[in-house]
């Protein structure tokens, strides 16, 4: 391998990719856009969370506990006059759930205090709205734990359609449970989305950026030409992988930042360590583009074949679905995904703050992985037809 | 014999989608994400991605050993959530495989769990691993809901120990998941949504700019066509396509896993027009502003990205914060999966998507609003 | 032919049931202009191409400068330049960037390189262009600089694939200037073309059909042998009518007279029989003297059409 010869490929690649503005721009535009869509909006925290409350009550237990709702982050109640006018206004998507206080409520109270029935504070959600209902129901059953009163819940759709009953839980001694998380107390949502936007970005973007590259080339008569100086096909690998690989390392350096300033979000193990290990991640999505590139006419087809695969790596690598939840012989498959093992190490480093030596197997894993992909992508680029 | 006013119209209208449909039939890259995609997203949401808990690994440190604390076990792990649970011999243990992501959860039960227990108010500590935290989350919502109902003595209503003894979790006790509403229910309602939305999206950005570098563009302008023209003549045949797809994903959820659309197909066949010539706008916009088929295919790809996650299929907008909500209220997808929740989901009618048709509608002519002052009949 | 520096044997590919070359065997001696004509898509491409070992020949042999091409396709590249039909420029970068990236693949040092661009440069005329982007450049001038940049690195055989295509007639006169200049220092060139009449500007002319090799001969020969060769008018001098034609028939002309104009033909015509025709006719009609001789395009015509299936002339044959 000759030093001079890949200096001047590198030079050119760099140049080429640095000139062009608008690949400047999605390099820096998608990386943030998809952090915040990520990392913010689908942390699935409920905040704000409008709920249509319906108080037959009226006495100064529930409207204690309505404030109380006021009160906290995660809802913003109003007030209804009937039950049938709150179900109209979930099935509408007007507000994402809603609370029935009996009329008895205040003094079911007391009377539980005194060991009889709790009283039952009824939740009417929309079964169709299956991650709306779990959220709302978490923070439902913990304030009205806090009040005493059970919560009883019903599916406004379900009862329309099938007639079905409502819920109810068996009153009982029941255990208390004391709990205590080893790592985000607060159960964040955000870091876990952010270090797996990493993986997204890092399988997604980078693949897809490169597909086109070589295609472009082939185009315009380029890559022939480059194929009959005396380069040898590892230095023209090697001249396209290493500044592309550097750029994407900014990028990464750029997120890290992103989400830290914007988001509050930072590694909890080594920055250092978690940079290195991305950039040599990155050498995958770049060898599976390259790869990609080297088998289409044209860039349309290129970026076709990246998308087609990228949908079930990725869906499939944990970054946004658990892979537990999947059925066993597809969670053996995940395993032969490289954003898989690369996304573990993103969120061991950024949620446990883990360092080399507990990552060790899945790193090696990953260099296993990379070696093989280079050497396919050396092989497809040799391939003389 | 010229043909005048509406007559030509629609001639040059049927003559353009015809040119179309046949290039179209040609494009090898285009028949793959017509077939294939579609499969591929039906077999993902419907059989593998799902948010809800499963085989969670977990451990026990049973410090009590008696019969109580193994029916407490017993009964968490008849959830049907767990996996069996690893008995560790000491905190230590149970910590590091937390540590390592191995387990999720860590329960420790303490020696005097039976003494409490007689006494009224025993209680377990419950360890989880907050770096998954969305999971944990759920995973302690169902241990807590769990050891809420638990009820060792026999005291309580016989519906209860009833509840209790079946092991397999009953529709009525069950807060966070009812087994009549699963998250693969919630994503293929909208499965035909985001099959739409990957398909308009991604070919139509090829077809103007692609065009333009093969040079059958100006060819194109140099007939007596309008933009307007030649616009609809370039959608309809895609239109067609559509409903073959969304076809294929309403019956591939039924006949695959059972999920059929309850309310009316005529409402859903409806609501899908406004839909698909909104998305083929968007596409075609975003050809017009591109300056070249591969800046075009970026933009189209990455803009599919926001409108997934803004638009309410994958997570409820309603969770979304103020400002934020209403710009996803500007996505064709937002108000198509409102739309088809309510007719597949919730068994509405035409009657209920009213709304939701109007908004297409004037998404699509603002579309095309923004179209016929890009697309220039000449060039340039 | 002793020696040759490209040698071809039984050169084929195939793409699935397609033959787009068949059975091809060529030679082309050091030093000469070697064009390969043949229409869009007879296989002109394809056979350089494997030629050059960018592709891989589905059967057969090619041996350039001694060095087996399918064996050791990397010996060859620092002796041949390519210039395909997509000028290879990178766009975006400058002529000069260009120079300095491929002299940096080359390995020819920066002094080296400033004095070899140097010349190039003033032999292609490119110092105006030299500081400009390809794309900015009008068709003639980027082919010059493809060709200048194909010329860097010194190869003894330069591949040449429709050098001229899209670029006016005057840029193209140039253009083959430059290569009988590169062909009069000892490089050989290889060119393909589908303009026929540049066949006229080299030493050997082969025509390929539908993947098959059709004719190989001097531009001359092929005259000769496929056209009704040169067709000669003059005015007779009064009273030599019968004198010149019959001097003109034991010249091998056919000759007629119409009038007092004649009409000769022969098959072909040096510069030899121009000094014996001037002599015959006398100083005053030599003076009005017009030949045609046969366009490329006939002799192309009459060769399709006399459905030569392979004439792949041993060396020395067809003059």
């Amino acid at each position: 391998m000759n030093a001079r010869r890949l200096r001047t490929l590198v030079r050119r690649e760099v140049n080429a990719t640095l000139r062009d503005p608008f690949t400047l721009g999605v390099l820096i535009a998608v990386p943030l856009v998809a952090l915040l869509l990520f990392g913010f909006i689908l942390s699935t925290k409920v905040e704000d969370m409008r709920i249509g409350v319906y108080d037959a009550s009226r006495s100064s237990a529930s409207r204690r506990l309505i404030a109380d709702l006021a009160a906290s982050d995660s809802f913003r109640p109003r007030r209804f006059e009937t039950g049938e006018a709150i179900e109209r206004a979930l099935v509408r998507g007007e507000i994402g759930a809603g609370l029935v206080i009996p009329a008895d409520f205040e003094r079911s109270l007391l009377r539980a205090t005194a060991g009889g029935a709790p009283p039952e504070l009824r939740v009417l959600y929309d079964g169709a709205e299956a991650v709306l209902a779990g959220n709302a129901e978490a923070f439902f059953a913990g304030i009205a734990r806090a009040t005493g009163a059970q919560l009883v819940a019903s599916d406004v759709t379900a009862r329309r359609l099938a007639g079905a009953g409502a819920g109810s839980p068996a009153p009982g001694g029941g255990v208390g449970v004391v709990t205590r998380a080893l790592f985000n107390p607060s159960f964040e949502g955000t870091p876990f989305m952010v270090a797996g936007t990493f993986g997204f970005v890092l399988s997604f973007l980078t693949t897809l950026l490169t597909a086109v590259s070589i295609v472009n080339e082939r185009q315009a008569g380029t890559f022939d030409q480059l194929q009959l100086t005396p380069a040898s096909t590892l230095e023209i690998l090697l001249g396209k992988l290493l500044p592309l690989g550097a750029v994407f390392a900014f990028d990464v350096v750029l997120m890290v930042i992103a989400a830290g300033l914007f988001m509050g979000v930072w590694p909890q193990g080594s920055a250092l360590l978690f940079i290195a290990i991305s950039a040599f991640y990155v050498v995958f999505s770049l060898s599976l583009g390259l790869i990609f590139s080297a088998t289409s006419a044209t860039a349309a087809e290129a970026v076709q074949k990246t998308v087609l695969s990228s949908i079930p790596t990725i869906q499939l690598s944990g970054f946004a679905f658990p892979i537990r939840s999947m059925p066993l012989p597809i969670q053996w498959f995940t395993e032969l995904i490289p954003a898989t093992h690369y996304i573990r190490v993103s969120r061991a480093i950024y949620l446990r703050g883990a360092g080399v030596a507990e990552l060790l197997p899945e790193l090696a894993i990953l260099v296993l992985f990379g070696a093989f992909l280079l050497g396919i992508a050396l092989r497809t680029l040799e391939r003389r037809a | 014999m010229k043909l005048t006013g509406v007559n030509r119209f629609v001639s040059n209208v049927l003559a353009m989608a015809y040119r179309e449909a046949t290039v179209m039939r040609h494009d090898k890259a285009f028949m793959a994400v017509v077939t294939v995609q579609p499969l591929m997203m039906l077999l993902l949401f419907g059989g593998a991605l799902s948010n809800e808990p499963a085989n969670i690994p977990w451990a026990v440190l049973d410090h009590s050993r008696t019969q109580i604390s193994r029916q407490l076990v017993s009964e968490i792990e008849s959830t049907g959530y767990f996996l069996r649970p690893r008995a560790v011999t000491s905190q230590a243990e149970g910590e590091a495989l937390l540590l390592r992501g191995t387990a999720l959860a860590f329960v420790v039960i303490p020696s005097e769990l039976r003494r409490d227990t007689l006494r009224g108010r025993p209680e377990v500590q419950l360890l989880l691993d907050g770096a998954d935290p969305l999971n944990a989350a759920r995973v302690g919502g169902i241990i807590r809901s769990v050891a809420s109902r638990f009820d060792p003595s026999g005291r309580g209503n016989a519906r209860a120990k009833l509840v209790a003894r079946a092991g397999v979790l009953d529709v009525r006790g069950r807060f966070w998941f009812n087994s009549t509403l699963r998250d693969r229910d919630f994503f293929l309602a909208t499965l035909a949504g985001m099959l739409l939305t990957n398909l308009c999206l991604s070919v139509t950005s090829l077809g103007l700019v692609g065009e333009r570098e093969s040079g059958t563009y100006e060819q194109t302008l140099s007939l007596p066509t309008t933009p307007l023209e030649i616009v609809l003549g370039k959608l309809l045949p895609y239109v067609a396509v559509s409903y073959g797809v969304l076809a294929f994903a309403i019956v591939g959820a039924g006949l695959i896993f059972g999920v059929w659309p309850v309310g009316s197909w005529l409402a859903m066949a409806v609501i899908t027009l406004p839909f698909v010539l909104a998305s083929l706008a968007i596409g075609v916009l975003v050809s017009a502003l591109a300056n070249s088929s591969a800046q075009a295919v970026f933009i189209t790809v990455f803009f599919i990205m926001p409108s997934f996650v803004l638009s309410g299929v994958m997570l409820p907008y309603q969770l979304m914060p103020d400002g934020v909500r209403q710009i996803g209220g500007l996505l064709p997808l937002r108000w198509y999966q409102i739309g088809l929740r309510r007719v597949v989901s919730r068994g509405g009618g035409l009657d209920d998507i009213v709304v939701p048709i109007l908004a297409l509608c004037a998404i699509f002519a603002g579309l095309l609003l923004l179209i016929r002052w890009r697309l220039k009949p000449r060039l340039g | 032919m002793a020696d040759p520096i490209i040698l071809a044997r039984g050169l084929s590919k195939r793409f699935g049931d397609f033959t787009a070359v068949d059975a091809i065997d060529l030679e082309v001696e050091r030093g000469v202009i070697f064009a390969f004509l043949g229409a869009n898509g007879s296989g002109k491409s394809t056979t350089i191409r494997m030629l050059i070992g960018l592709l891989t020949p589905s059967a057969g042999t090619i041996v350039l400068d001694g060095i087996d091409v399918g064996l050791h396709p990397r010996q060859v590249r620092e002796r041949i330049g390519y210039m395909g039909q997509k000028v290879s420029l990178y766009a975006g970068l400058t002529l000069r960037q260009n120079v300095e990236f491929y002299a940096g693949l080359y390995g020819i040092e920066a002094g080296d390189l400033e004095r070899r661009w140097g010349a190039v440069r003033e032999r292609f005329d490119l110092a105006q262009a030299e500081h400009e982007r390809p794309e900015n450049l009008p068709a003639g001038v980027r082919q010059r600089a493809g060709l200048a940049l194909s010329t860097l690195h010194a190869p003894r055989v330069l591949f040449l694939d429709e050098p001229t295509a899209g670029v006016d007639v005057e840029s193209r006169g140039l253009f083959w200037e430059l290569i009988q200049d590169a062909s009069d220092e000892g490089v050989t060139v290889f060119v393909t073309t589908h303009f026929l009449e540049e066949a006229d500007y080299c030493d050997r002319v082969a025509f390929i059909d539908a993947g098959r090799l059709i004719a190989d001969s001097t531009p001359e020969g092929l005259r000769a042998r496929y056209s009704s060769g040169y067709r000669i008018e003059a005015s007779l001098a009064a009273g030599s009518r019968e004198r010149v034609l019959a001097e003109l028939g034991r010249a091998g002309f056919v000759a007629e007279a119409q009038g007092d104009q004649l009409v000769a033909r022969i098959p072909a015509l040096d510069s030899e029989g121009l000094r014996r025709l001037s002599l015959v006719l006398g100083p005053e009609a030599a003076a009005s003297v017009r030949i045609e001789q046969a366009s490329m395009n006939d002799v192309f015509r009459r060769l399709i059409r006399e459905g030569a299936a392979l004439a792949a002339p041993a060396a020395g044959a067809a003059t």
